[in-house]
């Protein structure tokens, strides 16, 4: 499902920030990557959702070669992608229901469709009756499961979240959770960049551990040894 | 709905949902063109004004009685080969005394007195229009030779003297004070124009990456932006409008006073209008398409 081949990232004045990274991650796994602060997880996101081209290497996600295409194509790619930050990404001046239904506006579903899927998918993240709420009416919790509906709704092979949990407390933080957990259960691959020791240890699953641009640690049902 | 009138429709939510900032730009906009249109009004009425004073000024050789249609032949010839000047008028002698008794229709005396001198006491007057008025010094220095001299009994001229001085430095300052004005207009432009491209690009920022992250292509991102670029301009040019229109036309009372010569601001506006708020529409345009396009920039880490 997605393949990282050699990947070396730099940037000017920070040197080599992910150095020989290779990486595959099966459709349907759940992996959490975990690491210090500027081990480099933001940035292997970035390069997952083309956000950034690695300095070397190669990155597939399903039949793409995501190192070489164009900046036209890209709209095309974040459309089979879920991809959720910790900095809650909303439309302000839009509704939850505008916010979910924009990504697919964008992608030119009809409104018929879309009057069809936003409310289920809504309804999923435990937000069916605040439909015509807009972002700043709704608690942390509630606006980062606007985004998960929203990164949910176009049915994305996978989800890349970069620590969606890291502005919540403990009671949201399992709520989230459980959330990429069940969406993991219908078949979604799941990336998931953590600094939530708890959150790692409870999953019981695939976790890749980074240190200074390099994995150091890669197990299956790995738990969080920082 | 096709993907046009999806732009719309958020062209349209962003300007309603965001009123109090689409009211400030329409406002700024709405300010800075009414600051271009008293700039204009202001440079027409000057212009208007000094072209019709100095077409008022002239200068009147009195000759005399004694000079010969030869020599009145002879010196309006010369005239016309001085550049500066632009216009000769010949008024003969019996036009000149109707004019006399014109003027002193109801003194009986003078009449009197002129009939009992017998015959016409008057010389030709010779009028002399010159492009400036700056160049009746001279004209009067060109003519200041005995062969003229000799037939010129006065010139009036020199009672001219003084209006066309005050008429200079009234020229010369209120060509000052409107450049004085024009960059005092051109810096608050500029800044109001810096400040709304630097709002444009942090609240756009954001969003745009937004945008972006959830798959937007840039028909998305910048559609609705261009479409609220547009409807702003049409909106401020519509309001200055209104406003120059009323203001003109309340104005032109106390202009029209002025001159006496039928100009209007109004019939100014009306016959220039199209030009100029086309020509302003398309500067309003140019400055917000390129105050959201700069915004628009590839700055958008997420
Ligand atoms: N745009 C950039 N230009 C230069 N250096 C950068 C840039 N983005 C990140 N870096 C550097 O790359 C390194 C890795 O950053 P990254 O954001 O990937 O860390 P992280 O693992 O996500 O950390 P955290 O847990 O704090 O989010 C850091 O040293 C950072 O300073
Ligand atoms: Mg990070």
């Amino acid at each position: 499902m997605i393949k990282l081949e050699n990947i070396v990232k730099m940037y000017p004045g920070s040197g080599v920030v992910l150095d020989e990274i290779n990486l595959h991650i099966k459709a349907g796994e759940f992996v959490s990557i975990v690491g210090q602060s500027g081990a480099g997880k933001t940035t292997l996101v970035k390069l997952l959702i083309a956000e950034e081209k690695p300095s070397g290497g190669i990155i597939h996600i399903g039949d793409w070669d995501i190192t070489t295409i164009g900046s036209s194509v890209v709209p095309f790619l974040r459309r089979q992608l879920g991809v959720i930050f910790q900095d809650f990404k909303l439309l302000p001046k839009k509704t939850v229901f505008e916010n979910v239904a924009f990504a697919l506006e964008v992608a030119g579903t009809s409104p018929r469709k879309i009057k069809q899927i936003v409310p289920p998918v809504l309804h999923i993240v435990g937000l069916g009756d605040k439909h015509d709420r807009y972002p700043n009416e709704l608690s942390g919790g509630e606006q980062q499961r606007v985004v998960i509906a929203r990164s949910l709704v176009h049915r994305p092979k996978v989800i890349i979240a970069d620590e969606p949990t890291g502005n919540l407390d403990s009671i949201n933080t399992a709520e989230i959770i459980e959330i990429l957990k069940k969406i993991n259960e219908f078949g979604t691959t799941v990336v998931l960049v953590t600094h939530n020791r708890e959150v790692v240890n409870h999953l019981r699953r695939r976790v890749v551990t980074l240190a200074d641009g390099k994995i150091i640690n890669d197990e299956k049902e790995g738990k969080y040894i920082l | 709905m096709t993907v046009f009138g999806r732009i719309i429709k958020f062209a349209l939510q962003d300007i309603f949902r965001n009123l109090g900032l689409s009211a400030m730009t329409v406002f700024i906009l709405v300010l800075m063109l009414l600051s271009v249109n008293t700039l204009w009004s202001l440079d027409v009425v000057t212009r208007e004004a000094v072209a019709l004073t100095k077409d008022q000024v002239n200068m009147s050789l009195y000759l005399k009685s004694s000079t010969l249609d030869k020599e009145v032949v002879e010196l309006t010839t010369f005239l016309h080969t001085v550049s500066e000047v632009t216009a000769v008028q010949v008024v003969d002698r019996a036009a000149v005394v109707e004019s006399f008794k014109q003027r002193h229709q109801l003194s009986p005396d003078v009449i009197q007195a002129l009939t009992e001198l017998g015959g016409n006491p008057f010389g030709p007057t010779v009028v002399v229009k010159a492009k400036e008025p700056q160049d009746y010094e001279k004209i009067i220095a060109v003519l200041n030779v005995p062969e003229y001299t000799k037939l010129i009994e006065s010139k009036s001229f020199d009672q001219h003297e003084e209006i066309l001085g005050r008429i200079q430095t009234i020229t010369n300052r209120v060509e000052s004070v409107g450049l004085g004005l024009t960059a005092v207009f051109a810096v608050i432009a500029f800044l109001i124009i810096f400040n709304m491209i630097r709002v444009a690009i942090v609240t756009q920022r954001t969003e745009i990456s937004i945008k972006r992250l959830v798959g937007a292509n840039n028909w998305f991102i910048r559609g609705p932006y261009l479409i609220a670029a547009v409807i702003f301009t049409l909106v401020s040019i519509g309001i200055t409008a209104v406003i120059v229109y009323s203001t003109v036309s309340w104005l032109d009372k106390y202009v029209g006073v002025l001159f006496q010569n039928g100009f209007s601001l109004t019939n100014y506006y009306a016959s220039h209008m199209l030009y100029l708020f086309s020509l302003e529409a398309a500067a309003v345009l140019v400055l917000t398409v390129a105050s959201s396009s700069l915004a628009m920039r590839r700055q958008l880490k997420v």
